[in-house]
């Protein structure tokens, strides 16, 4: 349905942001996991056809979307990380104007600017000005707004910044429902969002695809080698120049810290079940003796 | 006020202006100044109009040409350069940071006014560098003086520009003149200011142009020549004026005494504002800067997509004349009812006059517009939804729709005036006018991304056609003007470049 191929960014000054990323895509939610720029972005807007790639090929159903953008605009809804709206217009109105630039008919727009509207909870604040929105309440919008065709991809670039955690979980439940029949490829450098969602996760880091496959399989990848252990205070310094430290809690006994290692740390430490974080630090972070 | 905390203020907030792309054509343009200050021998224009004449290209004379060139212009058009110091500080949010220090607010106003000064002042740098390069250049004198070149800069353009950095931080602290209300006035102001300011009567000195005429007189009356008036500005010549020996502008005490009078007068207007600014709280603001409260019960929890959306195919239509109606609404959106009772009146008072007055009413109407123009082209830079709009299909098809928006709002502006000529079968050159305006304003808005231009821009065109220049007459509104169709192939044009442009960014994306 959806391919990248051997994609890679490189602005002025040099800076590759993506670097020969290639990957696959179908239907369901796909996470895209990464620490802050990591290149997630860019990736996000070269798939979403806001940015061209210096090199490399992106296809939706076999059409080369950097020649022919329109092919997939159509069907693709699009949040991107920051985004800004027309203060003075109700949120009404400027999902009618996006449902024109979108090219919806006149009847579908009435129709679908009511739903979604209803979708996002903000019915009842359709008539206000956007200037008088929250934060979250804009995020809605966004998201509102890449439904509006009633998309077969969707791409969502940190799509809960600014929600609460109770909208936050709202929304997830959303985007697994979305992806029965179409792509959602979910951006986010929150561990616990993909988690709760995706059935294939992507990490990338300095604009490189790392490791990809579904939660069991990343979690594999680290099994065995994430450990528990209590230590004096004075000494997590030095523990945290020679481990990945994912967890560091204050005790009365000591510091208790959950680790990356392919060996024991100390006699005493336990070894633990990993979790999808230990999965994401262990391959963007590196397990530092398998490096040795 | 401590040096140390003014100093750091001023170099930082000129570093990060330098360091856009921006910049760069701003001092192309200097340089363009400092060049048309000296033109070739044989050129039929000049900025100078001392009769016939002209001091030979020395040091001395093309410093305090290319000085008063800068006085002149860069007072006027830096002022746009300029105008955003404290806009920008908001936008990005580092007046927030700014504000939680114990930054006085007038050293604040005062550290943007030296910034802005910085900013003019590396202008007229460029501005003197190109004099020096136009004096080798042109070769009628290779001695090279740097007192004679440089002091016109000191005493004639930088106390002018640092009025008009004083000028900016006042516009960005007076809530009225923020907007582009103020740009349009500063037009006004800067023409005025060019005009009286060439005067001997002109306080502080005015752009000095009669300390240069005095001197001017009185070397060529040494040499038999007699010359009644000096002016400043651009000017064409019959005959390309003849070169005589000029030694230098000879500056006074007094005068000099006034610049540095008007300099610390800048600096001191400049810290007045801080009895009214409100230090980036929004709660100060005329208009709040962030969102005010919700009440929560307006905002419901997420639901079900299968609950909400019906099982109705999405259907795509015709959608061009609901995209017109869209970039119409985003264009009049937040406009005043003041606004609108004034467009009334403009109706209203150009179908009821007799239709020789239908060329001063459709003068009067197509002004009323002009802030509402300027966002042409510039709405979605300037509100951020570029971003949203970048996964969206066809923005030739947004521009061309905002273009169209454009068409309608000037038509309904001078509908009045309009029905009247047609009645009197003389429609073309309003209709001529009617595609134009909105034509301008997209390509400038599209090309600068800013509203700014067009409301630089604008002005001066209008003022031209008010003040009956007849070449320039792009409304129909003066009979004699230029025909029509060359005007709407003018207008066709600049929708062709608009265009073009998108297409050409969008390619490149």
């Amino acid at each position: 349905m959806f391919e990248l191929i051997d994609v890679t960014k490189v602005y002025k000054g040099q800076k590759r942001a993506v670097d020969g990323v290639t990957m696959r895509l179908g239907t369901g939610v796909v996470g895209l996991l990464g620490p802050n720029g990591a290149g997630k972005s860019s990736l996000m807007r070269i798939a979403a056809t806001v940015t061209r790639p210096t090199s490399g090929r992106v296809l939706f159903e076999g059409t080369d979307t950097v020649a022919k953008p329109d092919a997939l605009r159509r069907h693709l809804g699009y949040l991107p990380q920051d985004f800004g709206v027309y203060p003075n217009l109700t949120a009404r109105e400027f999902l009618s104007y996006l449902a024109a630039v979108k090219g919806l008919s006149a009847r579908s727009a009435r129709a679908r600017v009511d739903e979604l509207l209803r979708l996002v909870g903000l019915a009842e604040a359709a008539k206000r000005p956007l200037g008088r929105y929250s934060g979250g309440m804009l995020r809605r919008v966004g998201i509102a707004q890449t439904l509006l065709a009633d998309p077969r991809v969707l791409m969502v670039d940190e799509p809960t910044a600014g929600l609460d955690p109770q909208e936050r979980v709202r929304f997830r439940n959303l985007l697994s429902e979305l992806a029965a029949d179409r792509l959602v490829l979910l951006s986010t450098h929150i561990v616990s969002d993909v988690e709760s969602v995706a059935d294939d996760i992507a990490i990338v880091a300095q604009g490189r695809l790392l490791r990809r496959g579904t939660p069991e399989q990343l979690l594999r990848a680290v099994a065995g080698h994430v450990w528990e252990t209590v230590v004096a205070p004075e000494t997590v310094a030095a523990v945290q120049a020679r481990h990945m430290v994912s967890r560091m809690v204050r005790t009365a006994d000591g510091v208790r810290l959950r680790l990356l290692s392919t060996t024991r740390p100390d006699p005493d430490a336990a070894l633990v079940p990993p979790d999808l974080e230990d999965a994401y630090l262990g391959a963007v972070g590196g397990i530092r003796e398998v490096a040795r | 006020m401590s040096a140390r905390v003014l100093g750091a203020l001023a170099v930082a907030d000129f570093r990060e202006r330098v360091r856009r792309p921006a910049y760069a054509v701003v001092l192309l343009a200097a340089v363009g100044l400092g060049y048309l200050a000296a033109p070739a021998a044989g050129a039929h224009w000049t900025i100078v109009n001392a009769g016939d004449y002209r001091g030979v290209y020395g040091s001395a004379y093309i410093g305090a040409v290319t000085a008063l060139a800068g006085a002149l212009w860069l007072s006027a058009a830096g002022f746009y350069v300029v105008r955003t110091a404290i806009a920008r500080d908001e936008h990005t949010g580092v007046g927030q940071l700014l504000a939680a220090t114990p930054l006085r607010t007038s050293t604040y106003l005062v550290g943007k006014f030296l910034s802005n000064l910085l900013v003019l002042g590396s202008m007229t740098a460029a501005l003197a560098g190109t004099a020096l390069v136009m004096q080798l250049a042109r070769g009628e004198s290779r001695a090279v003086h740097p007192v004679d070149l440089l002091l016109p800069f000191v005493l004639f353009t930088l106390p002018v520009l640092a009025l008009t950095a004083t000028a900016a931080v006042l516009f960005e602290t007076i809530p009225v003149l923020r907007s582009g209300f103020g740009n349009v006035l500063w037009c006004f102001v800067a023409l005025t200011a060019m005009i009286a300011g060439q005067s001997a009567g002109a306080p502080l000195g005015g752009l000095g142009v009669h300390v240069f005429a005095a001197s001017v007189r009185d070397e060529f009356a040494a040499q038999g020549i007699r010359v009644t008036e000096v002016a400043i500005g651009l000017m064409y010549a019959d005959d390309p004026p003849r070169a005589v020996g000029f030694s230098g502008v000879d500056f006074s005490a007094a005068f000099a005494g006034q610049r540095l009078v008007a300099v610390l007068l800048a600096i001191a207007v400049a810290a007045v504002p801080a009895l009214w600014f409100g230090r980036f709280d929004p709660a100060r603001a005329v208009v709040p800067a962030v969102p005010t409260a919700v009440t929560v019960t307006a905002v419901q929890p997420f639901v079900s997509y299968q609950m909400v959306l019906s099982k109705a195919r999405v259907r795509r239509g015709r959608a061009l004349a609901r995209l017109v109606a869209g970039e119409t609404r985003i264009l009049v959106a937040g406009v005043s009812r003041w606004w609108w009772l004034g467009v009334a009146a403009l109706v209203v008072a150009g179908a009821a006059a007799p239709v020789r007055a239908s060329g001063p009413l459709l003068i009067a109407a197509w002004i009323w517009p002009v802030l509402i123009w300027s966002r042409l082209g510039t709405r979605a830079a300037e509100a951020g939804v570029e971003g949203l709009l970048g996964g969206y299909p066809s923005p030739v098809r947004r521009a061309l729709a905002q273009w169209l928006a454009g068409v309608a709002l000037t038509a309904l502006v001078g509908a009045g005036a309009g029905a009247r000529l047609a009645a009197a079968g003389d429609l073309a050159g309003w209709l001529a006018g009617v595609v134009f305006i909105p034509a301008l304003a997209l390509a400038l808005g599209l090309v600068s991304r800013t509203h700014r231009l067009f409301q630089a821009i604008y002005p001066p065109l209008w003022y031209a056609v008010l003040n009956d220049i007849r070449g320039l007459d792009f409304m129909g509104a003066l009979p004699g003007g230029p025909h029509p169709i060359l005007v709407g192939g003018a207008a066709a044009l600049l929708v062709t470049a608009s265009l073009a442009t998108v297409a050409a960014r969008h390619a490149r994306r």
